[in-house]
């Protein structure tokens, strides 16, 4: 389980597979997840009220979709000695081409995804570490 | 020896010649141990004593015996420490970062203190110390924060040439009672972002700074104008 970070209009996806390894999914790391909540931009979304929810959602709860992971509770080591380690596992929805579904992202994420070429999500992370 | 037994029971003494045959047979091992003792081998024997009998020291060659080496021990007592020095007179010359970390320095960084580390690539990171781990060169430092509310712990390497400095923002007021503060990451006892008070202490830092380089301006002043006054 996996916090959604993008305004897709997923909140909590599962992971239901990583793609190319065996192991645990780190940063950068391509994975397929299930929508299991979904984001209600009713109240919050107060100047972006025009449109409706069901078009501000542009995914549904039980869609497999791809995403990529961004932040990891587990310690990451970089090259130089440090260690990183997030309080929560968090993911960006991407389609099958690798684009980001949603616009915007609330939240830092790892600068891991340099490595990965994964700047289009970097581009819109207000912070990265 | 005579059998007195009857002829209508023949097995009669059978157990009787059995016995004395046994007795006999005794007698004669007996004998054999009692020859045996009597032949006993040459005493006080001593392998040495054959080769004593054909040596020859003209036909022997004269083996040339090398010392053994040195004994690590009595050349360097402790040879990990005195890595361990070295390496960190390489990567700390001035001994600011061992200082700041010593456990006899009364002024060191404590768990609890909050903590600025500038790293040569990327942001500085600041945030509250949790651990130090100290084990010679590889001595760490694990810091937490909260960015965009979400946490974040980062180690670093005190003494990694990456870092260009670790400056302490704010001290705890009291000491901490444990060497771990892994409790700092329950919500009950989270202290939140650190942001505004290091921007705080940023500010300061550049007006004392900037005080600092007027007065020492203004000296410099003063003395030119003595100079100028003297001359």
């Amino acid at each position: 389980m996996l916090n959604c970070i993008d305004n897709s209009g997923a909140a909590v996806v599962e992971c239901v597979k990583v793609f190319r390894s065996k192991r645990a999914a780190k940063i950068g790391d391509r994975i397929i997840v299930v929508v299991q909540k979904q984001r209600n931009f009713g109240p919050e979304s107060g100047p972006g009220g025009s449109v409706s929810i069901s078009a501000a959602n542009k995914v549904r709860r039980g869609d497999i979709r791809h995403a990529v992971v961004v932040r990891t509770a587990k310690q990451l080591q970089r090259p130089d000695g440090s260690v990183v380690k997030f309080d929560d596992n968090a993911c960006v929805l991407i389609n099958k081409g690798g684009e980001p579904i949603g616009t915007r992202l609330n939240g830092l994420v790892g600068k891991e995804l340099r490595d990965k070429k994964w700047s289009k999500i970097l581009s819109l992370a207000p912070m990265h570490l | 020896m005579s059998t007195p037994c009857a002829p209508a029971r023949p097995l009669a003494g059978l157990k009787h010649t059995l016995r004395q045959i046994r007795s006999e047979r005794r007698v004669q091992q007996r004998c054999y141990a009692t020859a045996q003792k009597e032949t006993m081998p040459i005493q006080n024997f001593h392998p040495g004593a054959i080769m004593r009998g054909n040596h020859k020291p003209d036909n022997m060659k004269r083996i040339p015996v090398i010392p053994p080496p040195k004994s690590a021990t009595t050349v360097c007592k402790d040879p990990i420490s005195a890595v361990t020095q070295s390496q960190i007179s390489v990567l700390d010359p001035t001994g600011a970062r061992t200082r700041l970390f010593d456990k006899a320095n009364i002024e060191r960084a404590k768990v609890g203190d909050i903590l600025l580390v500038r790293t040569k690539n990327g942001d500085p990171f600041a945030g509250v110390c949790l651990n130090v781990r100290r084990v010679g060169i590889d001595t760490a430092i694990l810091l937490r924060n909260q960015l965009t509310r979400v946490g974040v712990e980062m180690w670093f390497k005190i003494y990694s040439p990456n870092v260009e400095g670790i400056e302490v923002v704010q001290r705890k007021e009291k000491r901490a009672r444990r060497a771990k503060l892994y409790y700092m990451r329950q919500p009950r006892h989270d202290i939140g972002s650190v942001e505004n008070i290091v921007r705080q202490y940023q500010r300061q830092r550049a007006m004392t700074r900037s005080s600092e380089a007027k007065s020492r301006d203004a000296n410099s002043h003063k003395k030119k104008n003595n100079k100028r006054g003297s001359n």
